[in-house]
Order: structure tokens, then sequence, then C-alpha cells
């Protein structure tokens, strides 16, 4: 294999590889990169098993072929490189891989490229098409309510959901749910419902970056993966095997109370009360109160026994009677940081029904918090 | 092949195997037997380790003449008549077979005596069978003499162990039975030499000296009785004694537990008397302790096990707490503050020195906090080294506050690096629970050196601090209200059914810390909330962890809550090791430490501090 790349594009394509790369392999295989070949350009992968990435970048290939290296020691090399032409080399016999750049020749020990898994592409026609923005908002809104622990392993993951026109993505763990919906662009033949890891989804939503194309998700008929297609990467995941919860059940069909707010008030005073809630469990205290008119108040009260207490107040709308109850503070600054719209709305029932949040004028964004309760 | 009823030898034989194992257990059998006819005296002899010969001889009431024969037959016992005598035994034995099942396997030979009879009788079995009946003149009391023991049952023989082996399990079942009865006068001699002897004093006290010696007693703490903590739990008495926390083994075995007299194997148990040294030992470590405990015969079964090795309790959750409970305030209350020589001792604790000595066989193998200089030493991989800057290595540099004020008055609060040890508790909360100690200064930026009465102390500060912290969270936490956390679902979880049982029993506890459970049929229940605090783990396991810390007669949630702080004060809260401190600090910090209730060791249980007496630093200068 001889091929010559630009630095920058070598380095970018391998530090998108490089998200896949396990930090402690159990197999030495997966600590490396692959380098392969493709008419007039360079494949990069990494993989764990469960994450497989290729990134592709342009390059000039003088002869075919593919190894493997180390993914750090080669993504740290070519970091330190200057911003010139690369020229990759490899000697087939002893799998070394010489990177040329300027006047720095070094060899890297490799190993073949056959022993690496391989990586199913992505099938762009019989695909879903969306378009990039749209989806990575949608992970942005919905990955970070995903449980964090394995004790329920599907709730680790995201439930996608394609059917007609309509995408719809949902994350839960114990306590809080978020949901995102979109129309599609093209009507997809065959709906899809899948849970993804929550980890890809993060990394996918790190892929897209500023793409502004379109992507392609398609699921192998049989198999137990999903693959995306953007930003000339292909990124390929396995599924989590298990029934999500029925999230539609979940969301509160009515609510007595309705409070408009600052979507930067509101979050800005949950940033405050925290310091102080972090000592109890997070617990943050919010008092509905309407005033006349359709206006209210909000009062926002967190304490810690050993450091002292916060108070707050904000301005709002307010429809329907007043109401106290309590949040985990840390949940409602998760999706008051990924609201897109300049106001949001709380609807409430009683202290001890579920919260819900939403973007003011919108339906594509539901967000369920459970509340919490002294005794 | 055809189906036959086994002859009464083969069957006697197969019986025997379940009774009689190996030497030590008739040993055990015919000790039982001793005890149960009220001997004051027993004497063991054992030869080739109780293969060739085993002799018990008591001062015990003897058998009648016209009994003795009978006593050989299976399931003949004087011990009991009807099945619910069984309930109210008092007796060490009562099934009746031992004899029978010693018999069967080997040669015996009974002389007995009761009182008043003129003459005693003489009776010879081999194998099982009568081989003579001969009235012969003898003391009150009863001796036996088993020989060639699995004689004919050749397969058993097979499997004993070395003769040392089988030596020491007489040993053990000997010291076992001489703590239970310390008012009984034992004698073992081993192949004509005596190794083991008691006073029958009745001083458990004196049998352990000479069970384990003279070293460890010293630092052996005695375990009183606790009334029940609750009028409705039964009367559990628990006595004895356990090590002082740097006294300790690598392995379980060294937790002697007795019920009514009857030592037992009980794992609950054995890791209750691990438990209550909680913090205060290394987790991987556990103490020697002797541990009786007495309860009305009605409450423990011990008709489950043919050696009676183990018993059922009517209230395990009661007998779990009780010795937990005394263990706990046992070594609380009466370990001796470390390295103190006696007479000094504050509140009486009356054990003798004890502390830390550098050359003490008690002081825990894994060793405190090593030493530096061990990263300096040679470096034997070929490997290239970095080389170090030659810069003595010790040196730990001093800020002008390090130095007392009364040397040189600065200002202390103008040291860098100052550390805010401001959580400082009110005085009167707690007395002293440290000797007096006056700060010299610091060693090599990890320890704190003090004079403490006739002592150096040296301090090892993040250890310290750790302690300290510790206290102070568990305590802020306690105050705390609980939270609940509803959750989103109503989460079913699955309990064992003796989880769910206890669902019903503490229900008012589990609602008071944030669970609402929610019955759902048979063992499964709805979590409908759970306690913010655990929040991160797994509804079940959380359920389940509530129940069991309420079982160990804990908090609820004070398990996970602990984990929790440990965690947290290790990762930022304690000051480092290398961490340089100034004199204010450091004295502010012993100060805390001699009002923590436990001071002598890290919630991990190392030990944060060590005590070099004058009197050793006398030894060393030879001065004595």
């Amino acid at each position: 294999m001889r091929v010559s790349v630009l630095q920058e594009n070598l380095a970018k394509g391998l530090a998108t590889a490089a998200r896949a790369v396990p930090s402690r392999p159990t197999m030495p295989i997966l600590a490396n990169v692959l380098l392969a070949t493709e008419d007039g350009r360079l494949q990069i992968s990494g993989n764990n098993l469960e994450l497989g990435i290729t990134a592709r970048v342009g390059a000039k290939v003088d002869d075919d072929g593919a190894i493997t290296v180390p993914a750090r020691t080669l993504l740290e090399l070519v970091n330190t490189l200057p911003p010139e032409r690369v020229d990759l080399e490899v000697d087939e016999r002893t799998h070394t891989l010489t990177v040329i750049c300027k006047g720095t020749v070094t060899t890297i020990k490799g190993i073949s490229a056959e022993e690496f898994p391989s990586v199913p592409v992505a099938d762009t026609d019989t695909g879903v098409e969306i378009a990039a923005p749209t989806f990575q908002s949608m992970i942005d809104q919905v990955v970070f309510a995903a449980a964090r622990d394995d004790n329920r392993p599907v709730l680790m993951g995201v439930l996608v959901r394609f059917n007609a026109e309509h995408a719809s993505i949902v994350a839960a763990d114990g306590y809080r749910m978020s949901m995102r919906t979109a129309d599609l662009e093209r009507p997809v033949a065959k709906p899809i419902s899948v849970v993804i890891p929550a980890r890809t989804m993060a990394e996918l939503s790190k892929i897209i970056g500023s793409s502004t194309e379109s992507m392609y998700i398609s699921v192998a008929p049989g198999r137990n993966q999903i693959m995306f297609f953007v930003n000339q990467t292909d990124v390929v995941s396995q599924l989590i095997d298990g029934k999500f919860p029925d999230v539609e059940a979940l969301i509160p069909k009515a609510s007595n109370t309705r409070t408009t707010l600052r979507t930067t008030d509101l979050l800005g005073v949950c940033r405050r009360a925290e310091i102080f809630a972090r000592e109890a469990n997070n617990t943050m205290r919010l008092k509905i109160e309407p005033g006349s008119g359709g206006a209210g108040t909000l009062l926002i009260r967190s304490e810690a026994q050993e450091q002292g207490t916060n108070e707050d107040r904000i301005e709002g709308l307010v429809n329907g009677p007043g109401l106290e109850i309590s949040f985990n503070v840390r949940y409602l600054i998760d999706v008051l940081g990924v609201m897109d719209t300049e106001q949001i709305v709380l609807e409430t029932n009683t202290p001890a029904n579920p919260g819900l949040i939403k973007p003011e004028g919108r339906q594509d964004f539901t967000y369920v918090v459970m509340p919490m309760s002294t005794r | 092949m055809p189906i036959r009823v086994l002859s009464e030898i083969v069957a006697a034989q197969i019986a025997a195997g379940e009774v009689v194992e190996r030497p030590a257990s008739v040993v055990k059998e015919l000790i039982e037997n001793a005890l149960d006819a009220g001997a004051r005296t027993i004497r063991v002899e054992v030869e080739g380790g109780g293969r060739r010969l085993i002799r018990i001889t008591d001062d015990g009431s003897g058998i009648a003449p016209d009994e003795a024969e009978v006593a050989f037959v299976r399931h003949a016992t004087s011990k009991l008549t009807t099945i619910d005598d069984l309930d109210n035994i008092h007796t060490l034995g009562f099934r009746g077979e031992a004899l029978a099942s010693i018999a069967a396997v080997s040669r015996v030979t009974m002389l007995t005596r009761v009182e008043g009879q003129q003459a005693g009788m003489r009776l010879r079995l081999e194998g099982g069978s009568l081989l003579e009946r001969a009235p012969v003149g003898a003391a009150v009391g009863t001796v036996i003499t088993v020989e060639d023991l699995f004689y004919n049952t050749p397969a058993r023989l097979k499997f004993l162990k070395a003769e040392s082996t089988e030596r020491r399990h007489i040993d053990t079942i000997i010291a076992r039975y001489a703590m239970a009865y310390p008012n009984v006068r034992f004698t073992l001699s081993q192949d004509g030499r005596m190794t083991f002897t008691t006073s029958g004093n009745g001083d458990l006290a004196d049998v352990l000296v000479e069970a384990l010696g003279l070293e460890i007693m010293r630092d052996m703490i005695e375990v009183v009785p606790l009334p029940p903590p609750r009028p409705d739990l039964p009367e559990i008495a628990v006595w004895g004694y356990t090590s002082t926390p740097h006294l300790n083994r690598n392995t379980r075995s060294h937790i002697t537990l007795f019920v009514n007299g009857r030592a037992i194997q009980d794992t609950s148990l054995t890791y209750a008397v691990a438990q209550a040294y909680h913090t205060l030992m290394p987790s991987d470590r556990y103490p020697i302790a002797v541990v009786m405990i007495q309860l009305e015969p009605s409450e423990v079964d011990v008709n489950v096990h043919p050696t009676k090795a183990e018993v059922r309790f009517r209230s395990p959750e009661a007998v779990f707490g009780a010795v937990q409970r005394s263990v706990r305030r046992a070594v609380i209350t009466r370990a001796p503050v470390p390295g103190l020589g006696s007479g000094r001792t504050p509140e009486g604790a009356e054990t003798a020195p004890i502390g830390m000595e550098l050359d003490q066989p008690g002081m825990p193998t894994s060793s405190p906090a090593p030493w530096r200089t061990a990263a300096y030493g040679p470096n034997q991989t070929v490997q290239p080294t970095q080389l170090d800057l030659d810069l003595p290595d010790h040196d730990a540099g001093r800020y002008t506050g390090q130095i007392p004020p009364q040397e040189r008055p600065s200002t202390p609060e103008s040291a860098p690096d100052q550390v805010d040890f401001s959580y400082e508790l009110p005085p009167e909360t707690r007395r002293r629970s440290l000797p007096p100690m006056r700060v010299i200064g610091q060693l090599a930026a990890m320890y704190i050196l003090a004079e403490g009465p006739a002592a150096l102390y040296l301090v090892d500060q993040h250890a310290a601090h750790e302690r300290i912290l510790y206290e102070q969270f568990m305590a802020a936490q306690a105050a705390k209200r609980p939270i609940a956390q509803h959750t989103l679902e109503g989460i079913t979880v699955q309990l064992s059914a003796a989880a769910a049982r206890l669902v019903d029993e503490y229900a008012e506890a589990l609602q008071s810390v944030g669970f609402e459970l929610e019955p759902f049929g048979g063992s499964l229940f709805r979590v409908q909330a759970v306690p913010a605090v655990l929040t991160e783990s797994d509804p079940g396991e959380a359920v389940v962890s509530i129940l069991s810390d309420l079982e160990r007669g804990l908090r609820p949630g004070e398990s996970t809550i602990e984990a929790q702080i440990v965690l947290r004060i290790c990762k930022a809260g304690a000051v480092k090791a290398g961490q340089t401190l100034s004199y204010q600090e450091m004295v502010n910090l012993m100060k805390q430490l001699e009002r923590c209730e436990f001071p002598r060791t890290c919630p991990h249980g190392r030990p944060t501090m060590i005590h070099i007496g004058a009197d050793q630093l006398a030894k060393e200068f030879g001065r004595t």
C-alpha cells in the first residue's frame, strides 16, 4: 500500500475512527485502527465490537492495500506532524507502516488487516433518509436521559422509531423520560423500532458535527445491527435487545397547572439552586403561585443543612391553581440545557404526580420528570 | 443384584460413619458423655493421633451395672424419654448413638462404678459385640478406652489424615470444651506427654490463657452480656473474649462460637462477630474471638446435624443482633488506648499494656502506611531509570508556621497550603478518646509526631483526617431528613420469599426512609418511590440492601450511605500524604482526632497511629 494524504485530513479521520477504539481493549487488535484504500480515498476504521466507525478521507492512492496499527500511536504522531502531505507506505511482509512527512520518517509495527473485525456498510438506497442537523438535535435533546447504570440494560439505550413519515427517539431512566419527534421528508417503506446504545448516539452526534447534508440509516435484516452513513463516515452499532417501556403511557394526559417561564431564567435559578441542593440529594423545591390576569410567580428554594439556603423568584405565566412540588434539580438542568426555545412550559398536577416540560408552542419535544417528596 | 436387608453389623458401621468421622469425633462424643454425667475432672489420653488409643477418664456419676450393657445399644440414652424433651434439651447428647457408633468400629473397654455400689463393672466390646462382662474394682466415674479405631472399616481408616492432623483436631476439640466448661478440669496427654491442662476454677480467662497463649490473651477484651434492645425480644446472653482490633488473622477460623455450652459453626454469627469490627479492621482481616451465647433451650434447635455442629435459632436475627452489639460494645468501650502502659489506661480498662509496639506479633501483617524510603531502594530492573535530582529524601521543608508559637511567634494563618479544619466539634459533645498529646512536628510530610504520656506517637495525617471526616459526615447524614424520589413507571421487583416477609415487618421503617412499596401478588412488589440517596442503584437491590441493614440492626440505608461517604472522603476530603501542615493545623487535627468515637483506625480499618513507648526507647538505647 502506498497512499498520500494531507495531514489535517488524516488527523480528522483518525480522530473520528478512534472514537470507537476502546480505552482498555480486551483483544490487542481492537487497540488498532484499520487503514485501507478505496478508489481515490483512504478508509480509517476503529471497532470495539459494539460500535464500529469507518471514516473516509481523500487520498492519492498509488498502490492498494491495508494494515492495522495502534490507534493511539498513530493519532499522537499525526497530531504532531506539520500541515503537509503525509506519505503512508506498508511493508506487507513485515506488517510495518512507514509514515513520511517532510523530513520525518516513522515506522510503526502493525498487525495484518485480515484480523480486524469486518464492518458492514450502510445501504444508502433502501435506508431511511433524514437531515443530519435534525437527527443531531433529536439525539442531543434525548440522549442525556438514558440510564447510566446497567440494572436495566434496555434503559441504557435510546428507542429510535421510524414510522411512515415520523421519526421519534426516546430515552428514559427510572425517574425521567425525554422524547423528541420529527417529520421525515421521504416516508419509510417499513417501520423500524430499535434500541440503540446511548453511547453510540452520543458519538453519532459528534460525528455529524456541523454537517448539513442528509444522512442514511439502515438496519441489516436478521442482524442485530444498525448502520448510519453521514459525513463520509460509516457508523455501525450493535442494538440492545429488550422491550423498551411503553413511553406513551408515561406522558400525563392532562394537567391542572400550566406554568410558562423564560428558559434562561429557569436555567439560571436552577444552576444557583444546585449549589445548595447538591448536599440534599439534589432536592429543589418549587412553589408555583398564580397571580392576577394569568401572571404568576415561581419561588425556588434549595437548602443544605451545613452550607445554607438559596431562594429565588422568577415571574412567568401561571394557569391553574398554585402548587408546591420538589424535583431533582439535575434533571431540570439537563433538559433546560437542550431547550432551543425562548420559553418553556411546565405542566403539573399534584406534588406526587409527574411534571411535564416542553418548549413553548411546540409539540415535538416532551420531557417527563418524577417529583421528589419529603416526609 | 438381589436386594437384601443389611446385617446388623454392617448397618451399625454405616451409621457410625455419621457420628464417628475421625478420632476427634470419638473424643468429642465421649467428653460430652462425661460432661453430661456431671464430671468435674476429665482426663484424656491419646496415642497415635487417636488411632491406637483414646482413653477418657471422668469422675462423673458412672453407669449402674445393670444399665452398662444397654448403653451400647443404638438409640439408648438416659437423657431423653419423650420427644417433647427434645424441645428442652439441657444435656449435650441425646441421640443415643455415640457409644453404639464408637463400639461398632473399634475395640472398646468400659470401666464404671456408681456412687454407693460396692464394685464396678468392666465391659469389653469388639466391633459392637460383647466379649466380656465382669465386676471389678474401680473408682467412681467412667473410664472408656477406645482402641484400634476403624480396624474393621478399612475405607474410613484410609481417609484419615496424617497423625499430626488428627492430633490437632483433638487439641481443638478439647480446647473448645475446656472453654465451654471452665469449671471442669481438663487434661490432655498425647502419646504420654501432657499437652493441655486447665485448672477447672471456673474462670474462662484462665482457660483461654492455656488455649490461646498468654501473648494473645493480653490483647483480648472481655465481652459482657447486654440486655435485649426491645422487651419483646428473647433474653440472649453473650459473653466471652474478643481481640483488640490490631490483633487479627486472615481467616475467620479463629472465631469460636458456643451456644448453650456447645461449640457450633454458624457463618452468619461468625459474620456478626467480624461485622462488629467494621471500619476498625481491614476488610480482609478477622478477629480472634471466643463467644458464648446463652439462651432458652426452647429458642434453639440443636437436632439438625448428627454431630450437632450446626444449630437453628427460632429468631436468628435477634441472636445475630445480640452477638454483634455485645462484641461491638466491647470493642469500642473496652479496647484499651493503643500503646499506653498498664495502670495508665483511663476508664479502668483492665487489660495489660497493649499497643502497636513495633515488634509485637499482634501487629497486622499488612503493614501500615509503607515507609517512603522503600521507593528509593535499589532498582533491580534493567530498564533505564529516571535519575533523581540529588535532594535529601525526607526534608519536607518547613514553613514558618510549623514551628511552635512559643519558639517563634509568627502568624500561622499566613502559612500557605493551609487546610481548613473548620468543622471542629464543640468540645462538650464528646469526651476524649485519646490521651492528651503534644504535637512535636511533622515527619516526611506524612506523619505527625506527637508526645503522649511517656510515649512517642506517629500519626498518619491522611488516615487520621479520614477518620475525623468519616465520623462528621456520618453524623451529618444521620441528621438529614429522608427524601423520596418517585419512579417513572412503578418498577416491579421480585424479592426473595424471606425478604418479602421482611417488607411487611419493616413496612414503617421502609416508608420512613422514602420507599413506597405496593404488594403486587406473591413476592412481587411495585416500587413507586425510592430514597433519593439510592436513585443510582437498582430499586430491587436498594430494597434488599435496606432490609439487610435493618436486619443487622443498622439504620436503614446506612451501609449504602456509608460507602458513599467513604468514597467521598477518599476522593477529596482528607488531607493527603505529602502535604505540609502548619503547627496550628497539626494541633487542630490532633484535637479533633481526640474527640472521635474511634480514633485509632481510619474508615478502611488501617491504623491512624503507631506508638513507641518510652520503655521501648529505653530498651533500644540500652538504658535498661
